[in-house]
């Protein structure tokens, strides 16, 4: 084949695929159906964000009713209270222990302690009697941590009292410090950020590849399509039809957390700003993007091979649970990967097709350096170009009952003789 | 009809097609050569193997022996572009109008879609569906349907065009339209194959015929040649009605429809007309018939392969 009719032939596939590509981008876009799986977040999140505020509400009161008490003499009330406004200043809001309560020592303060944990007006987590030196301390379920800090309470008091105004107080100096480089911790929040949102995104889109051969085959048009496009080009042209799909539905939906990103909790929000890729954030979003773009193509080319030798709705249904088995895999597998960079965990996941980019994103978050990233691409790129091969081809013999295409090099020669 | 015979002036050329499914061999050593600008149809009773030549032609399917050559192309894929194609099985998605559906057709053969809008738009108005333009799919008949899919596979105006089974649920009408659509490709050039098991319509529409049965190809010319092969009958009704004229008729010679009917003598009708007159029997009737297409398709293929396949 010469170069010109080889450039011919690459324009043909690439126009005969983005015409399919196109048919399916349109045809799943523009109808109402579509809207409801564009929405389909913001439904779940509704039910999620009612479920959330019931079950805050619940937390809130149980936190609201939760207390440390302090069963101790009049005159050392104040100071219990004054060391432990200070003493909280130190903890988030969400972190910091019960609220404290003191009560008046009586006569059996055993007793008034024990009495503490039935009171009607409050829960007790934790209470502290006896002499500040050695007090005892209750402490119920999952109140350890109250207990501890009961204990510091009482340190902070005596210390309080015993040295009063000759407390040395320290005069800090506070700077802002940025890290020449990533933190592991930082590196290693961002490789689950990565690996997690890949998954996410990919759990969300890709399955949708899974019934589109099958569509074809129920309305017959698979004869015309077949007849005119080489079938490379057709399952290649449904994978990016339904790319174009996750597309728009990852721009909406970025479009829609960018604007509502003020309004997104604190803790979110720092924990965003607290990422510390390896490679830097804009070659880690970057990559981000290139890798779910691959993770979808990958993981799309299998579902649409697979996908495309059912016939009927009940065989995809059937395919949906192995599928989403096969997705936690990979997940796993690459999460495993990016808390042990370097390891050999890590390296086949690298390695291995399905699993490459969720642990290349990972990779570029834990390590520096941009090569690997390149090859890993290009590898991914084949893994697809395979799937999508092996896919037509099992498509051919297995449904169009016709025998393997001639291969590549056999038609070449063929071709190469006169007509 | 037109001087055909070169070689490379063929459409499509096959030579020993051959596919199996399993260990049956459903298609068994096929020869075809489709001279350009014919209409070429290839017919054959049902599971004759035409479907799946007409597949293995265009590349659909490959074949697990032989050779073929499409619009000179050894590679079917190669000449895609030219090549027009109605399948057995119709098949449109349902949620496309019309219009946009033909569009879509062109363009997987290499139109842009605005020039396959206009094309479309002309094409349904020309078969006198341009109420249907921007009706989805699903609305239309299933003869519009299939009308309409006819029209995709032309609006590219490809040189060669291949219809598997065209005339199959298409009412008297919309059958008239699509014989008046193959001559029109014909007529601009086109080269028209199709598969069929309606003699009629091979009969009417034929250039040449390839007939299919049991997966092999049984005979290969133009209709004339495949009436050929059969004798010509003579139907003769005597004046006088005397059985004796049985005497003077050939040995083959039986009653039928008051009269008698006998092939026509090697030597002509002449010769038999003189000893009918000169024994007074004399002539009320006389017919000389060449056999139909049916015929001969029963001829050729055997009757106990058409009823093995009914």
């Amino acid at each position: 084949m010469s170069g010109t009719s080889r450039a011919s032939t690459l324009r043909r596939t690439i126009r005969q695929t983005l015409t399919i590509a196109r048919r399916d981008f349109i045809a799943t876009v523009f109808t109402p159906i579509f809207l409801l799986f564009l929405f389909a977040p913001a439904i779940m999140g509704s039910f999620g964000a009612i479920g959330g505020l019931g079950a805050a509400s619940v937390a809130d009161g149980v936190g609201d009713r939760a207390r440390i008490v302090a069963v101790v003499p009049n005159d050392q009330a104040r100071p219990v209270a004054e060391a432990d406004t200070r003493l909280r200043g130190v903890f988030r809001h969400e972190e910091a222990p019960p609220a404290l309560t003191t009560l008046a020592v009586s006569a059996d303060p055993a007793k008034q302690a024990r009495a503490a944990f039935a009171a009607k007006d409050y829960d007790a987590s934790a209470v502290l009697y006896g002499p500040l030196e050695h007090p005892t301390i209750l402490y119920g379920a999952r109140g350890e941590r109250a207990a501890d800090y009961l204990v510091a309470l009482a340190q902070a008091t005596l210390v309080d009292r015993r040295l009063g105004a000759d407390r040395p107080r320290v005069e800090a100096r506070r700077l802002p410090f940025s890290r020449a480089r990533p933190s592991t911790g930082g590196g290693h929040q961002s490789a689950f950020f990565a690996v997690f949102g890949i998954f996410f995104l990919t759990l969300f889109l890709a399955g949708q590849v899974v019934g589109t051969m099958a569509e074809e085959r129920n309305n017959k048009v698979i004869e015309v399509l077949a007849a005119a496009v080489p079938l490379e080009s057709v399952f290649l042209g449904k994978l990016l039809g339904m790319f174009g799909v996750a597309i728009v539905f990852v721009a909406f939906w970025a479009t829609v957390v960018g604007q509502i990103g003020a309004l997104m909790p604190p803790s979110i929000a720092a924990g965003l700003g607290d990422l510390a890729p390896a490679v830097g954030k804009p070659a880690f979003a970057a990559l981000f993007i290139a890798y779910f773009t691959m993770a979808y193509l990958l993981l799309g080319s299998v579902f649409l091979g697979v996908g495309a030798q059912a016939s009927t709705m009940r065989e995809i249904q059937m395919l949906s649970l192995p599928i989403t088995i096969l997705q936690v895999a990979m997940f796993a597998l690459s999460s495993a990967a990016a808390s042990r960079p370097g390891s050999w965990v890590a390296t086949v996941a690298e390695v291995f097709p399905l699993s490459s980019p969720f642990a290349m994103a990972g990779h570029a978050a834990n390590q520096r350096g941009l090569a690997a990233h390149a090859a890993a691409l290009l590898w991914q790129l084949l893994w697809v170009a395979i799937f999508i091969s092996v896919g037509a081809r099992m498509f051919r013999r297995g449904v169009l009952q016709s025998g393997s295409a001639k291969p590549w090099w056999r038609r070449r020669r063929r071709a190469s003789q006169p007509a | 009809m037109r001087g055909w015979g070169l070689a490379n002036d063929l459409a499509v050329s096959a030579t020993g097609l051959v596919k199996k499914f399993g260990t049956r061999n459903v298609v068994d050593g096929v020869d075809i050569a489709v001279p350009r600008g014919a209409v070429y149809g290839v017919l054959g009773p049902n599971g004759a193997g035409k479907t799946t030549t007409l597949r293995m032609l265009l590349g659909i399917i490959e074949p697990d022996g032989g050779t073929r050559t499409l619009l000179g192309c050894t590679h079917p894929r190669d000449a895609s572009d030219r090549v027009g194609y109605l399948p057995e099985e119709r098949g449109l998605y349902p949620a496309m109008k019309a219009r946009e559906a033909i569009a879509f057709m062109g363009a997987l053969r290499g139109l842009d879609w605005a020039t396959g809008r206009k094309r479309a738009g002309a094409l349904l108005e020309a078969t006198g569906l341009e109420h249907a333009a921007d009706s989805k799919i699903r609305k239309l008949s299933k003869g519009m349907a299939q009308l309409v899919q006819l029209l995709g596979s032309v609006v590219h105006q490809p040189d060669l065009l291949v219809l598997d089974e065209p005339f199959s649920g298409l009412d008297p009408v919309n059958q008239e339209r699509l014989e008046a659509l193959i001559y029109a490709e014909r007529d601009r050039g086109a080269t028209v194959l199709f598969s069929t098991h309606v003699m009629a319509h091979a009969e009417r529409l034929c250039d040449r015929l390839a007939i299919i049965a049991g997966g092999k190809r049984r005979f290969e010319g133009t209709v004339a040649d495949a009436r050929g092969l059969l004798p010509q009958r003579v139907h003769y009704l005597p004046k006088d009605g005397d059985a004796a004229v049985a005497s003077t008729l050939p040995v083959d010679a039986v009653r039928e429809d008051g009269g008698w009917r006998f092939e026509l003598p090697a030597e002509g009708i002449e010769g038999l007309l003189g000893r009918l007159i000169a024994a007074g029997h004399g002539i009320a009737g006389l017919s000389i018939e060449r056999p139909g297409l049916h015929e001969a398709f029963v001829h050729i293929v055997g009757r106990d392969a058409l009823e093995a396949v009914a």
